[in-house]
């Protein structure tokens, strides 16, 4: 039987639609790997602006010990000589002793720089992002101590579990280009 | 045995599947398996900011007055008048009635002086206004980097507070530089002034010494106007009668009488020192000034210097305090 132009018509236009089909999908995946490959990893950081230094990044990391850390902006520090973020809130003498810190573990280095200012490091090791010494700081002083997640120590959690357990919403993404949000600087 | 027959008996293995049910719900409660910090963890400061309610010695008087600001500096009373500076403005309240003013600078400090001229701190340098705010002159900045904080003056001179430099710029009455006064000497026996954060305060005294606020070392200095440091009061402690923080205390007025009043930061409390610096009574504590809710933490300087308080006297003897977190001036007087 001889093919009829519209026979003709109907299967050119089958074949043409499968291929446009077959294309349309092929470029749908690769502009997705494209998009992909341009896309910028994100990784957990604490606003600064929005921690109300709970505590709650101390127990809520699912490392033993934290990934989120307490860090120093040097920019805003007033190298007080009574840093109300190193002592207790009525030290019995402003002096390195133990039962004038407020950090429970010793975590903060006090050095002397000249009188009457004092430098304050913290030891990160010791440092477990409980938060007290923030607290301590931005009540009397300058707010220079804040917590921050530490991305050499940060597993990179899908769902951070302290990001889930924090009142004050102050975790987010930020991409991994620039992990830190440090204070003081715009 | 029977064949088929279940060999372990169900009422064995009941109690075993209860048993992980409840495992696993606990595994997911917080309470029970989450790590908890120990008492050595908590912040508290509350116990410290209470006031004894029969050391009150003012009581407040009417309702607040919000300043129309968004980031209120400082305030100073007389001839009627309350003036404050804020943002890029002046704002003077009289009756009920407010005008603003746009400044050229953002103002920092403001000073009535005895024939009604406006002092203004307009960030490094002073400049003079008439009672209605309109500036008649501008002093030279004695320093590019002069932050102005208080101001203050004697017959003969104008005296300027610099957070930044860290000393008290002595002006003639025609804006000329004469001396500075509180930057270390220690031949002069000047320790130096110890300033953390941008509250620096000074206030003239009846005996013409000049009081100026070290507010690192939680003193209040008398210097002659030549620089000469005569001697100071006050003391570290969260107790009532001291001052406390990084730098404390952040504001001081004296009174007619040649009493002292402090406002402080931190552990919020406004107190009233007699001219030796033995405290009198407290002017208003945080229920006072309307600071109840939990401590805030400051997150920029700029939040950090929002926290304090300015305080002025006027001829009858009321306390204006204002405060700069929530922009309002509240007016206490002796009860």
């Amino acid at each position: 039987m001889a093919k009829t132009p519209d026979h003709l018509r109907r299967r050119d236009f089958l074949r043409d639609g499968i291929w446009a089909s077959v294309l349309s999908v092929l470029g749908a995946g690769a502009a997705s790997l494209f998009a992909r490959s341009r896309r910028e990893n994100l990784v957990w950081q604490i606003d600064p602006a929005k921690c109300i230094a709970c505590g709650n990044c101390a127990t809520h990391c699912v490392l033993n010990e934290s990934a989120v850390k307490c860090v120093h902006a040097y920019a805003m520090c007033g190298y007080c000589d009574l840093c109300t973020g190193y002592f207790v809130p009525e030290p019995k003498a402003l002096t390195t002793a133990a039962e004038n810190q407020l950090c429970p573990r010793a975590a903060i280095e006090r050095t002397y720089v000249e009188d009457p200012y004092f430098q304050y490091t913290i030891r990160e090791p010791l440092c477990n992002g409980c938060g007290k010494c923030v607290k301590g700081c931005g009540a009397f002083g300058n707010g220079s101590l804040f917590l921050q997640v530490r991305h050499d120590r940060c597993l990179g959690c899908n769902e951070c579990a302290i990001a889930v357990a924090c009142p004050g919403r102050a975790f987010k993404r930020v991409a991994a280009s620039a992990p830190y949000l440090i204070k003081g600087r715009a | 045995m029977k064949k088929g027959k279940i060999p372990t008996p169900i009422w064995l293995l009941a109690p075993i599947a209860v048993l992980a049910v409840i495992v696993i719900f606990a595994a997911r409660s917080e309470s029970l398996f989450l790590r908890k910090l120990g008492p050595e963890y908590s912040y508290d400061i509350e116990q410290y900011s209470k006031i004894d309610p029969a050391m009150l010695v003012y009581r407040a008087v009417g309702e607040p007055i919000q300043t129309g600001l968004q980031q209120s500096r400082a305030v100073a009373a007389g001839f009627g008048k309350l003036y404050v500076v804020g943002d890029s403005k002046l704002a003077i309240l009289e009756e009920g009635k407010k005008k603003e003013i746009e400044l050229p600078r953002e103002p920092t400090c403001i000073q009535i002086d005895n024939d009604g001229t406006l002092i203004l701190g307009l960030t490094d340098h002073l400049a003079l206004a008439d009672a209605d705010g309109v500036i008649q002159r501008h002093w030279n900045a004695p320093a590019e980097n002069a932050l102005m904080t208080s101001i203050a003056m004697d017959k003969d001179n104008v005296y300027a507070a610099d957070a930044v430099n860290k000393l008290v710029w002595r002006f003639d009455r025609q804006g000329l530089v004469v001396n500075r006064i509180g930057a270390k000497e220690t031949r002069r026996n000047v320790p130096g002034i110890v300033v953390p954060s941008p509250y620096f305060d000074i206030a003239m005294y009846p005996d013409g010494l000049l009081r100026v606020v070290n507010p690192g070392r939680h003193w209040v200095e008398a210097y002659t106007p030549n620089g000469d440091r005569e001697w100071h009061w006050g003391k570290t402690s969260v107790e009532v009668d001291g001052f406390s923080g990084c730098c404390n205390p952040v504001s001081m007025v004296v009174l007619s009488d040649g009493n002292f009043v402090t406002c402080e930061k931190g552990l919020i409390r406004v107190k009233l020192y007699d001219p030796e610096g033995e405290l009198i009574g407290i002017v208003a504590g945080p229920e006072q000034l309307g600071r109840t809710e939990p401590m805030r933490i400051c997150q920029s300087p700029e939040q950090c210097g929002q926290q304090g308080f300015d305080a002025a006297v006027d001829a009858a003897g009321r306390v204006y305090v204002l405060d700069m977190l929530q922009n309002s001036v509240r007016v206490f007087e002796k009860k």
